[in-house]
């Protein structure tokens, strides 16, 4: 089945053209035009765009407990594959084809990467002192690396 | 965006950038060699949700900087799910974190005082005990503060009083629940919904939903009236699609009233004596129970210390974050004049780009490209949710927005598995801030 695309609002808003001044304006934007705006910036990094996922799927995509699936240790390629298809509305979902949907393919495998590269365990309570993410005396492991 | 600047195509795109940002991800045991400026002290002001996540994810990219959180109270009360508390499906208790993991699993230096000044120049944050701390970086999370006066008559005292707003969560939430309990069979509540930007835009009206599914229950003759300062808010096709299958919304007999700006909704003066509203219509709604939500402005802190720079709102620096009073000085969350919600997530992912900021300044390299996300699920029932999906793309001078919400359904399972999802992102999202 698939979803018809419900894109319900695209808008380009202006956030700081000079200090203290907001030009707010707010245009219908196709995909090329996504795209060409996305061309003129570096593209942002794996952890950058994996970890703005965490209030859903944990810190580090870490949360296995909860009815959103985790993120972190899955497979590369089911990342890839699961994401596409939700960008492409494949099948129903409740929220991903409207989260997925403005990723490129590069986002998504950046993404993926990142992922794949982090430990298949849960994010430790504070009462966890034993942790993939832990040192042995209870701190924070520098996991997930810098940008 | 300026045609000036160079179009580069889909795939050079990915060839310049895609294999380094590839290749800079996902480190497992990141060594700290690189830091030039192990002793970096980065203060931050505010242990709220911007704060908190500024802390644990600063220290998550690092392990030797020093992180100092300057925060008043002992306790955080997060905001999202504090509503439920109304028809107690919440408690605070269950909402409300202490600073020990912050302390113990992060080291963080948590200083339970108030911020008061900054001295720019000296690179000192003054606090309430006259203690002056140095830093390298200051990060403000300091969150809103409200326009009382906005509604003549009502104050500060009144909402530490008998007449709480509930905005933020904790004292005043358990006030405003204490009086809805209370209130006489029949009786009639009231709130002020603000206009200009507010955290979470939809609360108000997922606010007035949980009291009426309490009353529903305790007091099925009350009457709900929210008497609004603008003609729009976020999910309103659902809200009233909901309202009236549930509460005969849009007939004579509807439990929950809205009444728009443009139809004088908008609530200016206080009675607080006789417990009266009056609106800019000159109508007078008396209500046993009173809930002014005022419009909000950036802190008292953020405004003293010149960051506001006599505006309303905190104005930054599009890709960092950082002031533009002073490039040691980052400013995030609900304070700022960013074209973003005013949510949690979104001060929660602000504060993201803020550590890649600092940490790239102290390896004296370029910031990686923000991205931010804001995924909110809401509920009106805990039967009904619907979501909202922004994300904010990064495009030089400004951010790109784009947003998608859901559709009203009745399908009962679509409805019911987006009020679970929403019940889980709240859980979720508490551990990722102060786990």
């Amino acid at each position: 089945m698939k979803i018809k695309n419900q894109l319900l609002k695209t808008a380009l808003v202006a956030c700081l053209a000079l200090p203290g001044l907001v030009i707010a304006a707010e245009a219908k934007l196709s995909d090329a035009e996504v795209n060409e705006i996305n061309a003129q910036f570096p593209m942002p990094s794996g952890k950058m765009l994996g970890d703005s996922c965490a209030a859903c799927h944990g810190t580090l995509g870490a949360e296995f407990n909860e009815g959103m699936p985790p993120l972190a240790g899955m497979d590369r390629q089911h990342f890839i594959d699961l994401m596409k298809a939700f960008r492409q509305g494949d099948f129903p979902t409740i929220v991903m084809h409207d989260v997925a949907y403005v990723y490129t393919d590069a986002e998504i495998e950046a993404m993926a990467d990142y992922f794949a590269s982090l430990p298949a365990e849960q994010w430790p309570a504070p009462n966890i002192t034993e942790s993939a993410f832990l040192n042995p005396d209870g701190t924070i492991k520098q996991i997930g690396g810098a940008q | 965006m300026s045609s000036s600047q160079s179009m580069l195509s889909r795939r050079d795109l990915i060839k310049r950038f895609g294999a380094a940002a590839v290749a800079g991800t996902g480190l497992f045991g990141f060594s700290n060699q690189a830091w030039s400026s192990k002793s970096a002290h980065i203060v931050i002001v505010g242990g709220g949700i911007g704060g908190a996540a500024t802390a644990k994810y600063l220290r998550l990219a690092h392990g030797k900087v020093r992180i100092t959180l300057v925060e008043p109270n002992p306790e955080y009360t997060f905001c999202p799910g504090s509503n439920e508390v109304f028809n107690g499906h919440e408690t605070l208790e269950n909402l409300t974190f202490n600073y020990d993991t912050m302390r113990q699993r992060y080291g963080v230096n948590v200083i339970q005082d108030k911020a008061v000044a900054i001295d720019y120049a000296k690179r000192q944050l003054r606090l309430g005990s006259g203690e002056n701390v140095s830093y390298d970086k200051l990060v403000v999370s300091t969150g809103p503060d409200f326009i009382y006066d906005a509604v003549e008559g009502y104050s500060a005292a009144h909402a530490a009083g008998d007449l709480p707003h509930a905005w933020k969560a904790g004292a005043q939430t358990a006030k405003l629940k204490a009086q809805l309990d209370a209130m006489p069979q029949g009786g009639v509540f009231v709130m002020s919904s603000p206009d200009g930007a507010y955290r979470c835009p939809p609360a108000p009206y997922e606010r007035v939903s949980m009291i009426a599914d309490q009353l529903s229950r305790t007091n099925p003759t009350a009457k709900l009236i929210i008497l609004d300062s603008k003609n729009r808010y976020t999910f309103q096709e659902h809200y009233e699609h909901y309202w009236t299958e549930r509460y005969g919304f849009g007939t004579e007999n509807e439990v929950i009233s809205w009444v728009a700006e443009k139809d004088g909704g908008r609530a200016v003066k206080l009675d607080a004596r006789n417990k009266t509203l009056i609106t800019a219509s000159g109508e007078k709604i008396k209500a046993d129970v009173i809930n002014i939500i005022p419009p909000h402005k950036a802190s008292k802190f953020a405004i003293d210390a010149g960051l506001a720079q006599g505006q309303r709102w905190v104005d930054f620096e599009a890709k960092t974050f950082k002031s533009l009073v002073d490039p040691n000085v980052y400013v995030i969350g609900d304070m700022v004049n960013a074209p973003m919600s005013k949510t949690g997530m979104i001060a929660s992912n602000q504060a993201k780009v803020v550590v890649e900021s600092i940490v790239a300044d102290l390896e004296g390299r370029e910031p990686g490209t923000p991205f931010i996300a804001n995924n909110c699920v809401a509920i009106i029932s805990d039967d009904y949710g619907m979501t909202i999906a922004d994300t904010h793309r990064f495009a030089g001078d400004r951010y790109l927005v784009q947003q998608r919400i859901s559709e009203v359904t009745d399908n009962p399972y679509v409805r019911h598995i987006r009020a679970d999802l929403a019940k889980n992102w709240q859980r979720t999202f508490r551990k990722e801030i102060f786990h």
